[in-house]
Protein backbone atom coordinates (compact mmCIF):
# COMPACT_ATOMS: atom_id res chain seq x y z
CA UNK A 1 0.00 0.00 0.00
CA UNK A 2 2.88 2.32 0.72
CA UNK A 3 3.51 4.85 -2.05
CA UNK A 4 6.98 6.46 -1.85
CA UNK A 5 6.82 10.00 -0.45
CA UNK A 6 8.09 11.71 -3.60
CA UNK A 7 5.48 9.92 -5.72
CA UNK A 8 2.74 10.71 -3.20
CA UNK A 9 3.65 14.40 -3.22
CA UNK A 10 3.84 14.47 -7.03
CA UNK A 11 0.31 13.02 -7.21
CA UNK A 12 -0.92 15.48 -4.57
CA UNK A 13 0.67 18.41 -6.42
CA UNK A 14 -0.89 17.34 -9.72
CA UNK A 15 -4.30 17.41 -8.04
CA UNK A 16 -3.70 20.99 -6.89
CA UNK A 17 -2.81 22.31 -10.33
CA UNK A 18 -5.42 20.46 -12.38
CA UNK A 19 -8.73 19.08 -11.07
CA UNK A 20 -8.78 16.35 -13.73
CA UNK A 21 -5.64 14.86 -12.14
CA UNK A 22 -7.16 14.74 -8.64
CA UNK A 23 -8.31 11.13 -8.58
CA UNK A 24 -4.80 9.61 -8.53
CA UNK A 25 -3.98 10.75 -5.00
CA UNK A 26 -7.41 9.98 -3.50
CA UNK A 27 -6.71 6.34 -2.48
CA UNK A 28 -3.78 7.55 -0.34
CA UNK A 29 -6.04 9.86 1.67
CA UNK A 30 -8.33 9.03 4.58
CA UNK A 31 -12.09 9.53 4.35
CA UNK A 32 -14.82 9.21 1.76
CA UNK A 33 -13.74 9.92 -1.82
CA UNK A 34 -16.30 12.68 -2.46
CA UNK A 35 -15.26 14.59 0.65
CA UNK A 36 -11.57 14.12 -0.09
CA UNK A 37 -12.09 15.54 -3.59
CA UNK A 38 -13.92 18.55 -2.15
CA UNK A 39 -11.13 19.12 0.33
CA UNK A 40 -8.48 18.86 -2.40
CA UNK A 41 -10.43 21.54 -4.26
CA UNK A 42 -9.90 23.82 -1.23
CA UNK A 43 -6.14 23.36 -1.59
CA UNK A 44 -6.43 23.98 -5.33
CA UNK A 45 -8.21 27.24 -4.52
CA UNK A 46 -5.42 28.18 -2.07
CA UNK A 47 -2.78 27.62 -4.72
CA UNK A 48 -4.45 29.81 -7.32
CA UNK A 49 -5.30 32.41 -4.64
CA UNK A 50 -1.59 32.56 -3.77
CA UNK A 51 -0.71 33.14 -7.44
CA UNK A 52 -3.33 35.87 -7.71
CA UNK A 53 -2.30 37.57 -4.48
CA UNK A 54 1.38 37.59 -5.42
CA UNK A 55 0.69 38.90 -8.92
CA UNK A 56 -1.79 41.51 -7.64
CA UNK A 57 0.90 42.73 -5.25
CA UNK A 58 3.47 43.14 -8.02
CA UNK A 59 1.11 44.21 -10.81
CA UNK A 60 -1.57 46.56 -9.39
CA UNK A 61 -1.76 48.66 -12.58
CA UNK A 62 -2.20 45.63 -14.87
CA UNK A 63 -4.95 44.50 -12.51
CA UNK A 64 -6.66 47.89 -12.60
CA UNK A 65 -6.44 47.92 -16.41
CA UNK A 66 -8.05 44.50 -16.94
CA UNK A 67 -10.35 44.34 -13.90
CA UNK A 68 -10.29 41.90 -10.96
CA UNK A 69 -12.18 39.09 -12.64
CA UNK A 70 -10.07 38.98 -15.77
CA UNK A 71 -6.94 39.32 -13.65
CA UNK A 72 -7.93 36.18 -11.67
CA UNK A 73 -8.13 34.21 -14.88
CA UNK A 74 -4.86 35.67 -16.10
CA UNK A 75 -3.19 34.69 -12.81
CA UNK A 76 -4.47 31.09 -13.08
CA UNK A 77 -3.29 30.79 -16.68
CA UNK A 78 0.11 32.23 -15.77
CA UNK A 79 0.50 29.99 -12.71
CA UNK A 80 -0.14 26.87 -14.78
CA UNK A 81 2.18 27.95 -17.59
CA UNK A 82 4.99 29.31 -15.41
CA UNK A 83 5.19 27.37 -12.15
CA UNK A 84 6.33 29.19 -9.06
CA UNK A 85 9.93 28.13 -8.47
CA UNK A 86 10.51 29.74 -5.09
CA UNK A 87 9.04 29.52 -1.60
CA UNK A 88 9.33 33.30 -1.67
CA UNK A 89 6.19 34.50 -3.46
CA UNK A 90 7.73 37.92 -4.04
CA UNK A 91 9.75 36.21 -6.77
CA UNK A 92 6.65 34.86 -8.50
CA UNK A 93 5.69 36.69 -11.67
CA UNK A 94 9.07 37.44 -13.22
CA UNK A 95 7.84 36.31 -16.66
CA UNK A 96 4.37 37.86 -16.49
CA UNK A 97 5.12 40.54 -19.13
CA UNK A 98 6.42 37.93 -21.56
CA UNK A 99 3.38 35.75 -20.84
CA UNK A 100 0.96 38.62 -21.46
CA UNK A 101 2.69 39.42 -24.77
CA UNK A 102 1.99 35.88 -25.96
CA UNK A 103 -1.50 35.49 -24.43
CA UNK A 104 -4.28 35.53 -27.02
CA UNK A 105 -6.92 37.04 -24.74
CA UNK A 106 -4.91 40.23 -24.10
CA UNK A 107 -4.13 40.97 -27.75
CA UNK A 108 -6.61 43.85 -27.73
CA UNK A 109 -4.45 45.55 -25.08
CA UNK A 110 -1.09 45.74 -26.89
CA UNK A 111 0.47 48.00 -24.21
CA UNK A 112 -0.34 45.61 -21.32
CA UNK A 113 2.92 43.63 -21.60
CA UNK A 114 5.03 46.79 -21.36
CA UNK A 115 3.02 48.02 -18.37
CA UNK A 116 3.74 44.66 -16.73
CA UNK A 117 7.45 44.93 -17.55
CA UNK A 118 7.53 48.37 -15.93
CA UNK A 119 5.71 47.09 -12.85
CA UNK A 120 8.21 44.24 -12.45
CA UNK A 121 11.05 46.82 -12.48
CA UNK A 122 9.16 48.78 -9.81
CA UNK A 123 8.68 45.58 -7.79
CA UNK A 124 12.39 44.68 -8.06
CA UNK A 125 13.36 48.24 -7.11
CA UNK A 126 11.37 47.89 -3.88
CA UNK A 127 13.69 45.05 -2.77
CA UNK A 128 16.98 46.43 -4.11
CA UNK A 129 19.90 47.08 -1.75
CA UNK A 130 20.25 50.41 0.04
CA UNK A 131 23.57 52.00 -0.97
CA UNK A 132 24.23 55.59 0.09
CA UNK A 133 23.26 57.82 -2.82
CA UNK A 134 25.51 60.63 -4.03
CA UNK A 135 24.62 64.05 -2.69
CA UNK A 136 24.79 67.48 -4.27
CA UNK A 137 27.52 68.30 -1.75
CA UNK A 138 29.66 65.44 -3.00
CA UNK A 139 29.43 66.75 -6.56
CA UNK A 140 29.89 70.38 -5.50
CA UNK A 141 33.09 69.43 -3.69
CA UNK A 142 34.68 68.11 -6.89
CA UNK A 143 37.19 70.54 -8.50
CA UNK A 144 35.74 71.63 -11.89
CA UNK A 145 38.53 69.96 -13.86
CA UNK A 146 37.81 66.63 -12.12
CA UNK A 147 34.06 66.67 -12.63
CA UNK A 148 34.20 65.57 -16.24
CA UNK A 149 36.57 62.73 -15.38
CA UNK A 150 34.42 61.45 -12.50
CA UNK A 151 32.82 58.03 -12.78
CA UNK A 152 29.78 56.93 -10.82
CA UNK A 153 27.53 53.89 -10.65
CA UNK A 154 23.76 53.53 -10.83
CA UNK A 155 21.63 52.79 -7.79
CA UNK A 156 20.59 49.10 -7.98
CA UNK A 157 16.93 50.15 -7.92
CA UNK A 158 17.39 52.24 -11.07
CA UNK A 159 15.93 50.76 -14.28
CA UNK A 160 14.30 51.97 -17.45
CA UNK A 161 11.93 50.87 -20.15
CA UNK A 162 11.60 52.22 -23.68
CA UNK A 163 8.13 51.46 -25.00
CA UNK A 164 6.14 52.30 -28.15
CA UNK A 165 3.28 53.02 -25.73
CA UNK A 166 2.88 55.73 -23.05
CA UNK A 167 3.70 53.31 -20.21
CA UNK A 168 5.02 55.88 -17.75
CA UNK A 169 1.85 57.99 -18.08
CA UNK A 170 -0.36 54.91 -17.73
CA UNK A 171 1.51 53.89 -14.56
CA UNK A 172 1.44 57.42 -13.12
CA UNK A 173 -2.28 57.85 -13.80
CA UNK A 174 -2.99 54.76 -11.68
CA UNK A 175 -1.17 55.93 -8.56
CA UNK A 176 -3.06 57.15 -5.49
CA UNK A 177 -3.41 60.93 -5.67
CA UNK A 178 -2.35 60.81 -9.32
CA UNK A 179 -1.79 64.18 -10.93
CA UNK A 180 -1.35 62.64 -14.36
CA UNK A 181 -4.43 61.80 -16.44
CA UNK A 182 -4.66 58.63 -18.49
CA UNK A 183 -3.16 59.32 -21.92
CA UNK A 184 -5.83 60.00 -24.57
CA UNK A 185 -3.92 57.95 -27.13
CA UNK A 186 -1.75 54.87 -26.88
CA UNK A 187 0.05 55.71 -30.13
CA UNK A 188 2.82 57.61 -28.43
CA UNK A 189 6.03 56.03 -27.19
CA UNK A 190 7.57 56.84 -23.81
CA UNK A 191 10.68 56.07 -21.84
CA UNK A 192 10.03 55.27 -18.19
CA UNK A 193 12.76 55.68 -15.58
CA UNK A 194 12.41 53.77 -12.28
CA UNK A 195 14.10 55.35 -9.27
CA UNK A 196 13.96 54.88 -5.51
CA UNK A 197 14.77 58.02 -3.55
CA UNK A 198 14.83 56.75 0.06
CA UNK A 199 12.20 53.96 0.24
CA UNK A 200 9.40 54.81 -2.16
CA UNK A 201 9.79 53.69 -5.75
CA UNK A 202 8.91 56.33 -8.34
CA UNK A 203 8.48 56.27 -12.10
CA UNK A 204 9.68 59.29 -14.08
CA UNK A 205 9.17 60.22 -17.68
CA UNK A 206 12.57 60.09 -19.32
CA UNK A 207 14.06 61.08 -22.69
CA UNK A 208 16.30 59.52 -25.31
CA UNK A 209 19.16 61.80 -24.24
CA UNK A 210 18.87 60.95 -20.55
CA UNK A 211 18.58 57.26 -21.33
CA UNK A 212 21.71 57.26 -23.54
CA UNK A 213 23.59 59.14 -20.83
CA UNK A 214 22.53 56.72 -18.08
CA UNK A 215 23.37 53.73 -20.25
CA UNK A 216 26.94 55.06 -20.70
CA UNK A 217 27.18 55.84 -17.01
CA UNK A 218 26.16 52.27 -16.17
CA UNK A 219 28.97 51.02 -18.41
CA UNK A 220 31.45 52.88 -16.20
CA UNK A 221 32.14 55.82 -18.52
CA UNK A 222 33.31 59.18 -17.13
CA UNK A 223 30.91 62.14 -17.10
CA UNK A 224 32.39 63.62 -20.27
CA UNK A 225 31.49 60.47 -22.20
CA UNK A 226 28.11 60.40 -20.46
CA UNK A 227 27.34 63.95 -21.62
CA UNK A 228 28.53 63.15 -25.16
CA UNK A 229 26.28 60.09 -25.33
CA UNK A 230 23.32 62.17 -24.13
CA UNK A 231 23.93 64.87 -26.74
CA UNK A 232 24.43 62.36 -29.54
CA UNK A 233 21.05 60.81 -28.76
CA UNK A 234 19.31 64.16 -28.31
CA UNK A 235 20.81 67.53 -29.21
CA UNK A 236 18.52 69.12 -26.59
CA UNK A 237 19.90 66.98 -23.75
CA UNK A 238 20.55 69.33 -20.80
CA UNK A 239 23.13 67.68 -18.59
CA UNK A 240 22.99 70.07 -15.58
CA UNK A 241 19.24 69.58 -15.33
CA UNK A 242 19.62 65.79 -15.65
CA UNK A 243 22.36 65.72 -13.02
CA UNK A 244 20.22 67.59 -10.50
CA UNK A 245 17.36 65.17 -11.10
CA UNK A 246 19.66 62.15 -10.70
CA UNK A 247 20.96 63.51 -7.41
CA UNK A 248 17.47 64.32 -6.14
CA UNK A 249 16.20 60.86 -7.04
CA UNK A 250 19.16 58.85 -5.71
CA UNK A 251 20.11 57.57 -9.16
CA UNK A 252 23.86 57.86 -8.59
CA UNK A 253 26.04 56.01 -6.11
CA UNK A 254 29.79 55.71 -5.65
CA UNK A 255 31.35 53.28 -8.13
CA UNK A 256 32.85 50.00 -6.93
CA UNK A 257 36.21 50.66 -5.24
CA UNK A 258 38.41 49.31 -8.07
CA UNK A 259 36.76 51.61 -10.64
CA UNK A 260 36.86 54.73 -8.50
CA UNK A 261 40.08 56.30 -9.76
CA UNK B 1 20.74 12.37 13.08
CA UNK B 2 21.14 14.85 15.94
CA UNK B 3 23.12 17.93 14.89
CA UNK B 4 26.46 18.56 16.49
CA UNK B 5 26.08 22.26 17.10
CA UNK B 6 27.61 24.59 19.61
CA UNK B 7 24.30 26.08 20.60
CA UNK B 8 25.66 27.51 23.83
CA UNK B 9 27.52 30.32 22.11
CA UNK B 10 24.55 30.81 19.82
CA UNK B 11 22.13 31.09 22.69
CA UNK B 12 24.40 33.42 24.63
CA UNK B 13 24.44 35.80 21.69
CA UNK B 14 20.72 35.69 21.05
CA UNK B 15 18.40 38.14 22.69
CA UNK B 16 15.97 36.29 24.91
CA UNK B 17 12.29 36.32 24.24
CA UNK B 18 9.32 35.78 26.51
CA UNK B 19 5.70 36.75 27.05
CA UNK B 20 3.11 37.32 24.34
CA UNK B 21 4.03 38.70 20.93
CA UNK B 22 2.15 39.69 17.80
CA UNK B 23 2.73 39.07 14.11
CA UNK B 24 4.42 41.92 12.24
CA UNK B 25 2.28 43.00 9.27
CA UNK B 26 2.91 45.83 6.81
CA UNK B 27 -0.25 47.83 7.68
CA UNK B 28 1.17 48.28 11.21
CA UNK B 29 4.70 49.36 10.24
CA UNK B 30 4.22 53.09 10.74
CA UNK B 31 2.39 52.77 14.04
CA UNK B 32 4.90 50.30 15.48
CA UNK B 33 7.78 52.58 14.51
CA UNK B 34 6.05 55.61 16.02
CA UNK B 35 4.72 54.08 19.24
CA UNK B 36 6.38 53.18 22.47
CA UNK B 37 6.98 49.48 22.93
CA UNK B 38 3.52 47.90 22.92
CA UNK B 39 4.09 44.14 22.78
CA UNK B 40 6.63 41.72 24.24
CA UNK B 41 8.02 40.64 20.87
CA UNK B 42 7.31 40.53 17.16
CA UNK B 43 7.16 37.63 14.76
CA UNK B 44 8.03 38.33 11.13
CA UNK B 45 7.38 36.01 8.20
CA UNK B 46 10.94 35.37 7.03
CA UNK B 47 10.19 35.41 3.30
CA UNK B 48 8.78 38.96 3.46
CA UNK B 49 12.33 40.11 4.29
CA UNK B 50 14.30 38.11 1.73
CA UNK B 51 15.03 41.20 -0.38
CA UNK B 52 18.59 42.54 -0.64
CA UNK B 53 17.35 45.79 0.86
CA UNK B 54 14.39 48.14 0.70
CA UNK B 55 11.68 49.37 3.03
CA UNK B 56 10.48 46.10 4.59
CA UNK B 57 13.98 45.11 5.68
CA UNK B 58 14.63 48.66 6.87
CA UNK B 59 11.52 48.54 9.08
CA UNK B 60 12.41 45.12 10.50
CA UNK B 61 15.94 46.31 11.27
CA UNK B 62 14.59 49.38 13.08
CA UNK B 63 12.02 47.37 15.04
CA UNK B 64 14.73 44.87 15.93
CA UNK B 65 16.33 47.65 17.99
CA UNK B 66 13.20 47.79 20.16
CA UNK B 67 11.71 44.29 20.11
CA UNK B 68 12.98 40.72 20.23
CA UNK B 69 12.20 39.19 16.85
CA UNK B 70 11.08 35.70 15.90
CA UNK B 71 11.61 34.74 12.24
CA UNK B 72 8.83 32.42 11.13
CA UNK B 73 9.35 30.77 7.76
CA UNK B 74 6.44 29.85 5.52
CA UNK B 75 8.28 28.84 2.35
CA UNK B 76 11.04 26.33 3.04
CA UNK B 77 8.85 23.24 2.76
CA UNK B 78 11.06 21.08 4.98
CA UNK B 79 9.13 17.94 4.06
CA UNK B 80 9.27 18.27 0.26
CA UNK B 81 10.79 14.99 -0.94
CA UNK B 82 11.71 16.57 -4.30
CA UNK B 83 12.05 20.24 -5.19
CA UNK B 84 13.50 21.21 -1.80
CA UNK B 85 15.61 24.37 -2.18
CA UNK B 86 18.86 24.81 -0.30
CA UNK B 87 18.99 28.25 -1.96
CA UNK B 88 15.93 29.20 0.09
CA UNK B 89 17.70 27.99 3.22
CA UNK B 90 20.75 30.09 2.30
CA UNK B 91 18.59 33.21 1.94
CA UNK B 92 17.08 32.47 5.35
CA UNK B 93 20.60 32.06 6.78
CA UNK B 94 21.56 35.50 5.42
CA UNK B 95 18.47 37.04 7.05
CA UNK B 96 19.21 35.28 10.35
CA UNK B 97 22.76 36.68 10.30
CA UNK B 98 21.39 40.14 9.65
CA UNK B 99 18.54 40.19 12.18
CA UNK B 100 19.95 37.87 14.88
CA UNK B 101 16.44 36.78 15.89
CA UNK B 102 15.58 35.27 19.26
CA UNK B 103 13.68 32.42 17.58
CA UNK B 104 13.58 30.78 14.18
CA UNK B 105 10.71 28.52 13.20
CA UNK B 106 9.26 26.62 10.25
CA UNK B 107 6.43 24.16 9.63
CA UNK B 108 5.87 20.45 9.66
CA UNK B 109 4.83 20.43 6.02
CA UNK B 110 5.91 20.17 2.43
CA UNK B 111 5.37 22.64 -0.42
CA UNK B 112 7.21 21.69 -3.59
CA UNK B 113 7.69 18.98 -6.17
CA UNK B 114 10.26 18.79 -8.92
CA UNK B 115 9.83 21.95 -11.04
CA UNK B 116 6.97 23.52 -9.10
CA UNK B 117 6.54 25.25 -5.75
CA UNK B 118 2.94 25.26 -4.50
CA UNK B 119 3.44 28.02 -1.90
CA UNK B 120 1.19 26.35 0.64
CA UNK B 121 1.73 24.51 3.92
CA UNK B 122 0.76 21.03 2.75
CA UNK B 123 0.30 18.13 5.17
CA UNK B 124 2.77 15.28 5.43
CA UNK B 125 1.76 11.69 5.98
CA UNK B 126 2.68 10.89 9.59
CA UNK B 127 4.87 7.98 8.54
CA UNK B 128 8.31 6.70 9.45
CA UNK B 129 9.55 7.69 5.97
CA UNK B 130 8.32 11.26 6.43
CA UNK B 131 9.93 11.36 9.89
CA UNK B 132 13.27 10.23 8.45
CA UNK B 133 13.10 12.96 5.82
CA UNK B 134 12.11 15.64 8.34
CA UNK B 135 14.87 14.66 10.77
CA UNK B 136 17.48 15.07 8.03
CA UNK B 137 16.08 18.38 6.82
CA UNK B 138 15.77 19.85 10.31
CA UNK B 139 19.35 18.77 11.08
CA UNK B 140 20.53 20.47 7.88
CA UNK B 141 18.56 23.61 8.73
CA UNK B 142 19.98 23.75 12.25
CA UNK B 143 23.51 23.12 11.00
CA UNK B 144 23.17 25.86 8.39
CA UNK B 145 21.69 28.39 10.81
CA UNK B 146 23.90 27.21 13.68
CA UNK B 147 20.98 27.25 16.07
CA UNK B 148 17.95 25.34 17.21
CA UNK B 149 14.77 25.83 15.22
CA UNK B 150 11.15 25.26 16.20
CA UNK B 151 8.84 23.20 13.99
CA UNK B 152 5.11 23.96 13.95
CA UNK B 153 2.16 21.62 13.46
CA UNK B 154 -0.07 22.72 10.57
CA UNK B 155 -3.80 22.59 9.98
CA UNK B 156 -5.01 20.45 7.12
CA UNK B 157 -8.06 19.67 5.01
CA UNK B 158 -7.07 16.08 4.34
CA UNK B 159 -5.36 13.29 6.21
CA UNK B 160 -3.39 10.38 4.83
CA UNK B 161 -4.42 6.77 5.24
CA UNK B 162 -1.97 4.52 7.06
CA UNK B 163 -0.22 6.98 9.39
CA UNK B 164 2.34 5.50 11.79
CA UNK B 165 2.04 8.38 14.30
CA UNK B 166 -0.42 10.99 15.44
CA UNK B 167 0.80 14.60 15.21
CA UNK B 168 2.02 14.82 18.80
CA UNK B 169 3.86 11.52 18.48
CA UNK B 170 5.50 12.64 15.24
CA UNK B 171 6.55 16.01 16.67
CA UNK B 172 7.88 14.46 19.88
CA UNK B 173 9.97 12.01 17.90
CA UNK B 174 11.21 14.72 15.53
CA UNK B 175 12.24 16.92 18.47
CA UNK B 176 13.90 14.02 20.31
CA UNK B 177 15.89 12.90 17.30
CA UNK B 178 16.83 16.22 15.66
CA UNK B 179 17.11 18.42 18.74
CA UNK B 180 14.57 20.89 17.35
CA UNK B 181 11.86 22.47 19.46
CA UNK B 182 8.12 22.32 18.90
CA UNK B 183 6.01 25.33 18.00
CA UNK B 184 2.58 24.23 19.15
CA UNK B 185 -0.21 25.88 17.18
CA UNK B 186 -3.25 25.35 19.38
CA UNK B 187 -5.65 26.73 16.80
CA UNK B 188 -4.32 24.28 14.20
CA UNK B 189 -4.93 21.39 16.59
CA UNK B 190 -8.50 22.58 17.05
CA UNK B 191 -9.04 23.07 13.31
CA UNK B 192 -7.80 19.52 12.74
CA UNK B 193 -10.16 18.26 15.41
CA UNK B 194 -13.07 19.81 13.55
CA UNK B 195 -11.79 18.68 10.15
CA UNK B 196 -10.68 15.15 11.02
CA UNK B 197 -11.95 14.37 14.49
CA UNK B 198 -8.43 14.29 15.97
CA UNK B 199 -8.88 15.10 19.67
CA UNK B 200 -6.96 18.37 20.23
CA UNK B 201 -6.92 18.06 24.02
CA UNK B 202 -5.48 14.56 23.74
CA UNK B 203 -2.77 15.88 21.41
CA UNK B 204 -1.84 18.56 23.95
CA UNK B 205 -1.77 15.95 26.71
CA UNK B 206 0.54 13.78 24.59
CA UNK B 207 3.03 16.46 23.58
CA UNK B 208 6.42 16.36 25.33
CA UNK B 209 6.36 19.67 27.25
CA UNK B 210 10.15 19.94 27.49
CA UNK B 211 10.35 20.36 23.72
CA UNK B 212 7.65 23.02 23.31
CA UNK B 213 9.27 26.44 22.80
CA UNK B 214 6.40 28.57 21.55
CA UNK B 215 2.63 28.57 21.13
CA UNK B 216 0.66 30.10 18.26
CA UNK B 217 -2.91 31.38 18.63
CA UNK B 218 -5.17 32.58 15.83
CA UNK B 219 -8.74 32.72 14.61
CA UNK B 220 -10.31 30.32 12.14
CA UNK B 221 -13.25 30.27 9.77
CA UNK B 222 -15.95 27.60 9.88
CA UNK B 223 -17.35 26.76 6.44
CA UNK B 224 -19.66 24.00 5.26
CA UNK B 225 -16.85 22.11 3.58
CA UNK B 226 -14.13 22.46 6.20
CA UNK B 227 -12.73 24.68 8.92
CA UNK B 228 -10.18 27.05 7.47
CA UNK B 229 -7.21 28.30 9.40
CA UNK B 230 -7.48 31.80 7.92
CA UNK B 231 -5.93 33.88 10.75
CA UNK B 232 -8.56 36.51 10.21
CA UNK B 233 -10.55 36.63 13.46
CA UNK B 234 -10.35 36.64 17.24
CA UNK B 235 -9.26 33.47 19.02
CA UNK B 236 -12.35 31.41 19.84
CA UNK B 237 -13.36 30.31 23.35
CA UNK B 238 -12.65 26.68 22.50
CA UNK B 239 -9.10 27.58 21.47
CA UNK B 240 -8.59 29.68 24.61
CA UNK B 241 -9.58 26.64 26.66
CA UNK B 242 -7.01 24.56 24.79
CA UNK B 243 -4.43 27.29 25.37
CA UNK B 244 -5.07 27.11 29.11
CA UNK B 245 -4.58 23.37 28.90
CA UNK B 246 -1.34 23.83 26.95
CA UNK B 247 0.19 26.35 29.38
CA UNK B 248 -0.87 24.20 32.32
CA UNK B 249 1.23 21.45 30.74
CA UNK B 250 4.10 23.39 29.16
CA UNK B 251 4.34 26.52 31.32
CA UNK B 252 3.90 30.11 30.17
CA UNK B 253 6.09 29.82 27.14
CA UNK B 254 6.33 32.54 24.46
CA UNK B 255 2.95 32.90 22.77
CA UNK B 256 2.04 34.60 19.50
CA UNK B 257 -1.19 36.17 18.26
CA UNK B 258 -1.32 35.63 14.48
CA UNK B 259 -3.55 37.69 12.21
CA UNK B 260 -2.99 37.61 8.44
CA UNK B 261 -6.38 38.10 6.75
CA UNK B 262 -8.34 41.36 7.09
CA UNK B 263 -5.63 42.70 9.39
CA UNK B 264 -7.35 44.86 12.05
CA UNK B 265 -6.07 47.88 13.97
CA UNK B 266 -2.90 47.24 15.93
CA UNK B 267 -4.79 47.74 19.19
CA UNK B 268 -7.00 44.73 18.44
CA UNK B 269 -3.91 42.53 18.29
CA UNK B 270 -2.55 44.08 21.46
CA UNK B 271 -5.88 43.46 23.18
CA UNK B 272 -5.83 39.84 22.03
CA UNK B 273 -2.28 39.49 23.33
CA UNK B 274 -3.54 40.85 26.65
CA UNK B 275 -6.05 38.02 26.86
CA UNK B 276 -3.23 35.51 26.52
CA UNK B 277 -1.23 37.39 29.17
CA UNK B 278 -4.19 37.25 31.57
CA UNK B 279 -4.37 33.50 31.15
CA UNK B 280 -0.66 33.19 31.82
CA UNK B 281 -0.95 35.38 34.92
CA UNK B 282 -3.88 33.33 36.18
CA UNK B 283 -1.95 30.12 35.90
CA UNK B 284 -0.60 29.38 39.36
CA UNK B 285 3.19 29.34 39.79
CA UNK B 286 3.55 30.81 36.35
CA UNK B 287 7.17 30.34 35.39
CA UNK B 288 7.79 32.59 32.43
CA UNK B 289 10.29 30.55 30.50
CA UNK B 290 12.37 32.40 28.01
CA UNK B 291 12.96 30.63 24.74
Amino acid sequence: MSVPLDRLQADFAAALVDSSAASTVVPALAGKDARVLDRLALYRGNVSAAWEKALANAYPVVRALVGDEFFSGLARAYGRAHPSVSGDLNRFGARFAEFIDGFEHTRTLPYLGDVAALEWSVHAAHYATDPVALTRERIAALPPDELLMARFALHPACAWLRSPFPVASIWLAHQPQATVALPDTIDRGEIALVVRPLWRVEVLLSSAGELAALARLREGADLEAVITAGLQADAEFAFPKALVRWLDCAVLVEPPAEAAS
Amino acid sequence: MKSVIDWDSQNAAANRLGGVGIGLRAPHYRELLARERCTDWLEAHSENYFGDGGYDLHVLTRLRERYPISLHGVGLGLGSAAGYSTGHLQRLAALVRRIEPALVSEHLCWGAVDGRVLNDLLPLPMTRAALELMCGRVAEMQDTLQRQVLVENVSSYVRFAGDDYDEAGFLNELARRSGCGILLDVNNLYVNQLNHGADAAAQIDAIAPEHVGEIHLAGHLVTELAVIDHHGARVTEAVWALYERAIARCGCIPTLIEWDTDVPQLDVLIDEAGRAQQRCAARSNCDVRAA
